[in-house]
């Protein structure tokens, strides 16, 4: 099995952020973090070395190193980049990276080890809101971070949140202005979800903390569009933005079905299935998977065409090690409306070509039924041949997506 | 050929007001028969449908056959029939009785006579049967037997003198009835040696062995292979086989006179067998057929409408089905432009439409809308002529109506004293006329009523067991018909007049009416991702509007890698929201939007 894309999680943290319901362990400090992390650290190295020697990587346009948070392993990370790039010539490699743990000292090395993006969790710069979410650094740190990231000759991206607790429009404004003036190549906004079982969503329920709802979070999408856009960055996905030539290449392969590998705990892979997934994952299935494929892959044919007239299979890694997964499969008619419905995230929506590709799985009066009910609800509009979503459909994205995820099953 | 000697046979029913406890009563008579084995016990056999017992209610009479070995040496055949208690299903009582000599009169130690004691009571004297009191519940401490007895001697004119104590709960004073029953019931008359004359006193459809009718012998006899006549309907059938429930099925050799079972005709055309019919042989017909008893009319009518307009058909089917067991229940097509296709179905009160939408959800696996329930309204036009309007759709244009009639009931609520105040200003609020005071003893006031029945079938039952806390109790019939000053209310979402939201109602009260469904709808209707104007209207007239505001963002922002199945399942599990939904123009509408004016407090 050839993947486009590679993804490792990092699961360690200095101290969890109380809305935070990823895969990750809070280390404090004095605690033995060392060696949990080199424990894993090894095992990654050797599911890249396995699957490098079996030539999974061989094609791996972009590497995605997340957490969790990877600048917390300071010269590890460096190896495991050195590592992955043994493997495979990739045109994107992100690390992920917080503030307080991107030092000028890693920066350099990442940089010299054939990193080429930085994704820096900087979240807000008012004070006031990075305590109150657990974060651990502050404003400065965090702009510090993005010069040194930029000054470094990395595509810089900053993460932000909004719907904070205690959050206004002009705190948001103030965030996005500063962080306009540190000019990264690109920015991410993501209202605040309240997780099940984080601090913050206890703390929301017992009444000690106010958080904004949801017109609040639409609003600050919208302005958040709207300064970013008269800052030439254009936004490309529901919460992407980028200057021109900075898009995210790793995650617009999530988005287009790209056949992708995750490495690491909880991280998640997709691919065709075909043959080829037991051998990959050997011992992990009891049998071979039950494949409604015609066995052939047209993804060799580039990245631009995914596996979507095939079924497909997607397996999470339970343990550190790799030997337990959880798996699911798509029939084709499942991967097509998938693709379809992640299509719709995206400015560029769903194409001719893609449109091309849905009417072999999927029957022509329900697809174009299915493209009439969005345009119908103004949740997206025809733009020479494309299907794109609207303003309504980028902020009420549940609906345009159900429209196309219907797909999947007969109607 | 006679299977049992009738001097030894009583037939029975147990009557009381809802929650007196018939069917702990009765469970208790099966275990100690020896019916049932106590390792078998489940509480309240005999309610055997879900929803009874879920309820703690009893809807469907059943019949079961005991044998008992009395104090005097001698073994007893009963047949005990259990009925329902509630309002609604008056009508099932009177069918039950109809086949008994019997009737046991059960009343709470601790309520004492209610109005539904007092009803049922009638209607067993009505049908001059013998009655045997019972005082259940003496096991709980509030219990006040020797009270209850004067309440049944003076409010009833029932000599109590006799009434056996009992507990459904603990068993104690069980025995005592059971040889109360041998002396008070009189055997059942009739001639074994008469062709066959029996009454159809319910039946049920069974998927395999066609409908099955519980029947009970008045002269000759059944066994299994006669061709039978139903005398009212003409079908003609020949018998696959004849049992009693005990309460499993038992097949017999034959019924003989007397005797309660049931009939497996082979039927497979559910509407070919009429509960009330006379069965008798085609080749030996009985001289005349019974009685039996006056349709039940009903009284409530919905619109009932398939969420999936293919369930349409399914829906006539089970319709058909639970008629046959049902036959107060009556439908007819009606289409709607926001629900499309279904049926306006007429039931005998809000009790009755809940139970049969749930068993039409239920047992049909049906995902079913109901509008809001109307009654049967006279519109006299100005052309003089009658129309009987049971769905604000049909009423005819205001220039064209003269005048409207709505039905009346007379209602008779029985209460302690000091709720007379409470009860009255209920009643006035709900456009009912005190006729009557009747002071029953200290404890109770009976209160007569003339009130519309559209009044009684909103909430107003509800509110009356509120404000009297549960003490007050309901019993009514049909009086009649006279004329209102009535309007339809039209809601309109977005503008767009919503048919089946529509209702009839009294003119004083639709601006209340109109402002405080809007304001539910708007509780009920979630948010959208544009805003959805609610208006309540008389004709052209805008009286109440709400708002539903719009719901700015429904997205996840996050969807990565191991995102996407996540997200999916959220997908379906709108989806599945979504199932319980009707898009009216582009508005979501859940089902309980329809029936939101049952939930509107004035």
């Amino acid at each position: 099995m050839r993947f486009e894309a590679l993804y490792l999680h990092i699961p360690f943290c200095k101290s969890k952020c109380a809305y935070c319901d990823f895969d990750s362990r809070a280390m404090g400090e004095g605690c033995a973090l060392d060696e949990a992390v080199a424990t894993y650290c090894d095992a990654l190295a050797a599911q890249i070395d396995a699957h490098g020697r079996a030539g999974d990587l061989a094609e791996v346009q972009t590497v995605y190193i997340g957490g969790g948070t990877p600048s917390l392993l300071g010269v590890r990370l460096v190896e495991l980049v050195r590592r992955v790039l043994g493997y495979c010539d990739p045109v994107e490699f992100t690390c992920e990276a917080n503030p307080e743990s991107f030092t000028a000292e890693l920066a350099r090395s990442l940089r010299a080890a054939g990193v080429t993006r930085v994704s820096l969790g900087v979240q807000s710069l008012q004070a006031d809101e990075l305590r109150v979410i657990g974060r651990i650094h502050s404003v400065e740190q965090a702009l510090e971070a993005v010069a040194l990231a930029k000054g470094a000759g990395f595509s810089t991206s900053c993460d932000l949140m909004c719907g904070l607790p205690g959050q206004t429009f002009d705190a948001w404004r103030d965030t996005l202005k500063r962080v306009l003036l540190a000019d990264p190549d690109h920015v991410s906004v993501y209202p605040l979800q309240l997780e099940e079982g984080t601090p913050l969503e206890r703390l929301e329920a017992a009444g000690k903390i106010e958080v904004p709802d949801e017109d609040f979070q639409a609003q600050c999408m919208d302005i958040a569009a709207e300064l970013l856009h008269a800052h030439s960055y254009e936004r490309y996905e529901v919460a992407s933005y980028a200057k021109p030539g900075h898009r995210c290449q790793h995650n617009i392969a999530y988005w287009t079905g790209v056949p992708y590998l995750g490495i690491g705990r909880s991280a998640a892979s997709m691919c065709a299935a075909t043959g080829d997934v037991s051998l990959l994952l050997e011992n992990t299935f009891d049998g071979t998977p039950d494949s409604e494929s015609d066995g052939t892959s047209d993804g060799a044919a580039g990245r631009s065409s995914a596996n979507s007239s095939t079924a497909r299979i997607r397996f999470t890694q339970l343990d550190d090690a790799g030997e337990e997964f959880d798996h699911e499969f798509l029939t084709p008619r499942e991967a097509m409306a998938e693709d379809l419905m992640l299509a719709c995230r995206m400015t560029d929506g769903i194409g001719p070509e893609l449109l091309a590709r849905a009417i072999r799985v999927v029957p022509a009066n329900e697809l174009s039924a299915a493209c009439d009910r969005a345009v119908e609800r103004k949740l997206a509009a025809w733009d020479n041949g494309t299907l794109k979503p609207t303003h309504l459909g980028w902020l009420g994205g549940n609906k345009l997506f159900g429209i196309f995820w219907d797909l999947a099953a007969d109607a | 050929m006679n299977t049992f000697d009738t001097s030894h046979i009583r037939n029975f029913s147990i009557v009381a007001h809802i929650d007196h406890g018939k069917s702990t009563i009765s469970d208790r008579i099966l275990e100690l028969t020896r019916t049932v084995e106590e390792r078998d016990m489940e509480s309240q056999l005999l309610d055997t449908m879900d929803i009874e017992r879920e309820r703690g209610i009893t809807i469907k009479s059943n019949a079961v056959r005991v044998m008992y070995d009395a104090d005097d040496g001698e073994t007893y055949q009963f047949n005990l029939i259990d009925t329902p208690g509630h309002v609604d299903f008056t009508y099932e009582v009177s069918r039950s009785l109809a086949a008994c000599e019997g009737a046991v009169l059960v009343v709470d130690a601790t309520q004492g006579v209610e109005a539904q004691t007092v009803s049922n009571a009638s209607l067993a004297m009505n049908a001059d049967l013998d009655i045997v009191p019972a005082i259940n519940k003496i096991d709980l401490p509030s219990a006040h037997p020797e009270e209850v007895k004067v309440e049944i001697e003076d409010e009833l004119a029932i000599p109590a003198d006799d009434a056996v104590c009992v507990s459904g709960k603990t068993g104690e004073g069980i025995h005592d009835l059971l040889e109360a029953i041998v002396f008070l019931v009189s055997p059942p008359t009739g001639s074994a040696d008469k062709p066959l004359k029996a009454l159809i006193l319910d039946s049920y459809f069974d998927e395999y062995r066609g409908v099955v009718a519980t029947v009970r012998i008045f002269d000759g006899h059944v066994k299994k292979g006669d061709h039978l006549l139903m005398m009212q309907g003409g079908e003609e059938f020949l018998v696959d086989g004849v049992g009693v429930r005990r309460p499993a099925e038992f097949a017999v050799d034959a019924l003989g006179v007397g005797e309660v079972g049931f009939v497996v005709t082979g039927l497979k055309d559910p509407e070919a067998v009429h509960v009330g019919d006379t069965l008798t042989l085609v080749n030996n017909p009985c001289d005349a057929p019974l009685a039996g008893y006056r349709e039940a009319k009903p009284m409530v009518y919905t619109g009932l409408f398939p969420i999936d307009n293919k369930d349409y058909e399914n829906l006539r089917d089970a319709l058909e089905k639970l008629h046959v067991n049902d036959p107060s229940l009556i439908w007819e097509p009606e289409t709607s432009a926001a629900l499309g296709f279904g049926f306006r179905v007429g039931f005998l009160g809000l009790l009755h439409m809940e139970v049969v939408k749930e068993r039409l959800e239920r047992e049909f696996d049906l995902a079913l809308i109901a509008t809001s329930p109307s009654v049967d309204y006279h519109v006299y036009k100005t052309d003089g002529e009658m129309l009987e309007v049971r769905s604000p759709q049909d009423l005819p244009d205001v220039t064209r109506i003269d005048h409207i009639e709505e039905p009346y009931l007379k209602a008779k609520i029985i209460t302690p004293p000091e709720y007379t105040g409470a009860v009255m200003q209920l009643a006035i609020e709900h456009r009912g006329i005190t006729t009557d005071m009747i002071h029953l003893s200290q404890k109770s006031v009976e209160m007569h009523f003339d009130i519309p029945l559209a009044e009684l079938i909103l909430d107003f039952f509800d509110q009356l067991k509120s404000r009297t806390k549960g003490y007050a109790s309901l019993d009514y019939e049909f009086s009649d018909y006279r004329v209102s000053e009535l309007v339809k209310l039209d809601i309109l979402l977005s503008g767009d007049e919503v048919d089946a939201l529509s209702f009839i109602v009294h003119k004083d009260k639709a601006y209340g009416l109109a402002r405080g469904l809007c304001d539910k709808l708007k509780e009920i209707i979630p948010r959208q991702l544009f805003e959805v104007p609610i208006q309540g209207a008389i004709g052209n007239k805008i009286i109440a509007r709400s708002t539903v505001k719009a719901r700015r963002k429904d997205v996840l922002a996050k969807c990565y890698g191991g995102d996407i199945s996540r997200k999916r399942k959220l997908l379906e599990k709108q989806k599945e929201g979504k199932k319980r939904m009707k898009a009216i123009g582009s508005v979501e509408v859940p089902q309980e939007a329809f029936l939101a004016i049952l939930k509107v407090e004035d």
